[in-house]
């Protein structure tokens, strides 16, 4: 769905080189995480993909084209979410829908079912200048998918969310995903990132750090341990074991008959752990 | 269909941000004002009136709206969509030109002016209207606060203004007809006072061409300060 091959990226403005000989490629079908520190890179990445910024050199073809000869057609088949919200503040939540669908040739999902969908059908009538930051986030994520595009970004989707809404959200996505819809993500939260992405890029200062499947990725930097916290004799204990020959390690086999299990986790790596590890830098 | 769309958006737009309710005001103003003026100055101030209502208007509102849709991040929307950047220029200069016809249509019917050329009259008010939207379009594309557009504005303002006096007439004022305000005042003063059609066919082509252009050069700007900004 999208290449990009050697992207390199300088503000004309400012002179300032942000992106360095950049590669990688996004499936059809997938959710890309585009992981990093704010001013790593990310939204330019983005806005190039989307075609807000030209001028760069190497290669970035997106549905088999070399974005820069795409049109305005182009959007036909994108969808693009914002972090802010960008939406009619004197116009109702059915109004901002209809007012945009109207530039689509494909026909829009009803406006109805969307505004249900992220919570906001109750609030359909009321004008966006009186929505919470939360809501008009959830109006935007309806409005970048309307139309039904094939391909998706979304950058911080659920920023601004409580956790009830921003649960709403990853699961539209993951239902999009089911659809076959590829999906970028942008986002610095780790959490959202492993739940979502089937594969995440580090990113750092214009380059790509690493690049894998979260699950991969945790486990190859994590330890191959068990954490057992356990009460024996009245006493609180924390150990790791060995995952090699688990099932033949008698002192982790003797803390399963005689002890009180409290807690048994494997120690896989989380993705901030990794990032910090890779990059030397932390994600905020 | 795009185009129509968008027509609609923008009036809506304009609609709820209270633009046609200022507009009711500033006609009805314009009205009790010339119902006071003598016959002689009437006949004069009617078509200036009419003429600079559209003037005003597409310079002004439009750095408004531009303004407003680039604080609320509905440009971004916008530049991300299929709407093309012509469509979106037109759409905003149609639909203030709407509102400059109707006014102009208004201000004259309810003045009471008689033997008005309407036909002349209300492409005068659109065309006039589109010379002075495109030029607010161009000097908005590069600015971000009300304060710098309305810098930006005066200079502009008085380069297509200023050139109007020489329809006093003088010898060779008439080189200043290429002046699109100059020209659009001419028509428009012909609307009230006549004018034969093959001047007013001369000066509508002339206005229509000088709008294409305005046109051309406003996608340009537009798109190199707003759609691609670095």
């Amino acid at each position: 769905m999208i290449q990009v091959r050697d992207l390199n990226f300088t503000y004309r403005k400012s002179g300032k080189k942000v992106i360095h000989d950049m590669d990688f490629e996004i499936e059809e079908g997938e959710v890309f995480g585009f992981l990093g520190p704010s001013g790593a890179g990310k939204t330019t990445t983005q806005r190039l993909l989307i075609g807000l910024l030209k001028n760069y050199q190497g290669q970035i073809r997106v549905f088999d084209r070399e974005r820069s000869k795409w049109g305005k057609d182009f959007y036909e088949q994108v969808g693009v979410a914002f972090d802010f919200p960008n939406l009619y503040t004197r116009l109702t939540a059915r109004e901002n829908l209809q007012l945009i669908g109207a530039y689509y040739r494909n026909r829009i999902t009803d406006p109805e079912e969307l505004l249900d969908m992220v919570g906001l059908l109750a609030d359909k009538n009321v004008r966006v200048e009186n929505f919470s930051k939360g809501m008009k986030m959830r109006l935007n994520f309806a409005r970048s998918i309307m139309h039904n595009p094939q391909l998706m970004f979304f950058d911080e989707p659920t920023s601004g969310l409580d956790p009830v809404n921003a649960h709403t959200i990853k699961e539209i996505i993951l239902n999009l995903k089911k659809q076959g819809k590829t999906i970028f993500l942008t986002t610095h939260n780790m959490t959202v990132a492993e739940q979502l992405c089937d594969r995440v890029a580090f990113i750092v200062e214009g380059k790509i750090a690493a690049t894998g499947s979260p699950k991969a990725l945790m486990i190859e930097h994590g330890k191959r341990v068990v954490k057992v916290e356990y009460r024996l004799n009245g006493k609180q204990v924390e150990q790791d074991f060995e995952m090699n020959d688990l099932g033949k390690n008698e002192a982790f086999l003797n803390v399963l008959k005689m002890a009180e299990i409290k807690t048994m986790h494997s120690a896989e790596a989380t993705l901030e752990d990794i990032f910090i590890k890779i990059t030397g830098k932390t994600l905020l | 269909m795009r185009l129509w769309n968008a027509i609609k958006a923008d009036m809506l737009f304009q609609f709820k941000q209270g633009f046609y309710f200022v507009y009711v005001f500033v006609a009805v103003m314009y009205l009790v004002m010339l119902s006071f003026l003598p016959e002689k100055i009437f006949l004069i101030a009617t078509p200036l009136i009419v003429f600079s209502d559209p003037s005003v208007l597409g310079l002004f509102f439009i750095g408004g709206i531009i303004l407003l849709e680039k604080g609320q991040g509905v440009l971004t929307v916008l530049v991300v969509s299929p709407l093309r950047t012509s469509e979106y220029i037109i759409a905003k200069v149609l639909s203030l030109g709407f509102i400059s016809v109707l006014a102009a249509t208004a201000i004259t019917f309810f003045s009471g002016y008689q033997q008005v050329n309407w036909f002349v009259m209300v492409a005068s008010a659109m065309l006039t209207s589109a010379v002075f939207t495109f030029s607010g379009i161009m000097i908005n594309a590069g600015c971000s606060t009300v304060n710098q557009y309305l810098l930006k504005t005066i200079p502009w303002m008085l380069l297509l203004t200023l050139p109007c006096i020489a329809l006093v007439g003088f010898p060779g004022s008439w080189v200043f007809t290429a002046v699109p305000s100059v020209a659009a005042l001419r028509l428009m003063l012909g609307a009230y006072w006549g004018i034969g059609w093959v001047e007013a066919l001369l000066l509508i082509v002339y206005l229509a061409g000088v709008n294409f252009l305005l046109l051309k050069w406003a996608v340009r700007i537009f798109e190199n300060k707003i759609v691609f900004q670095e």
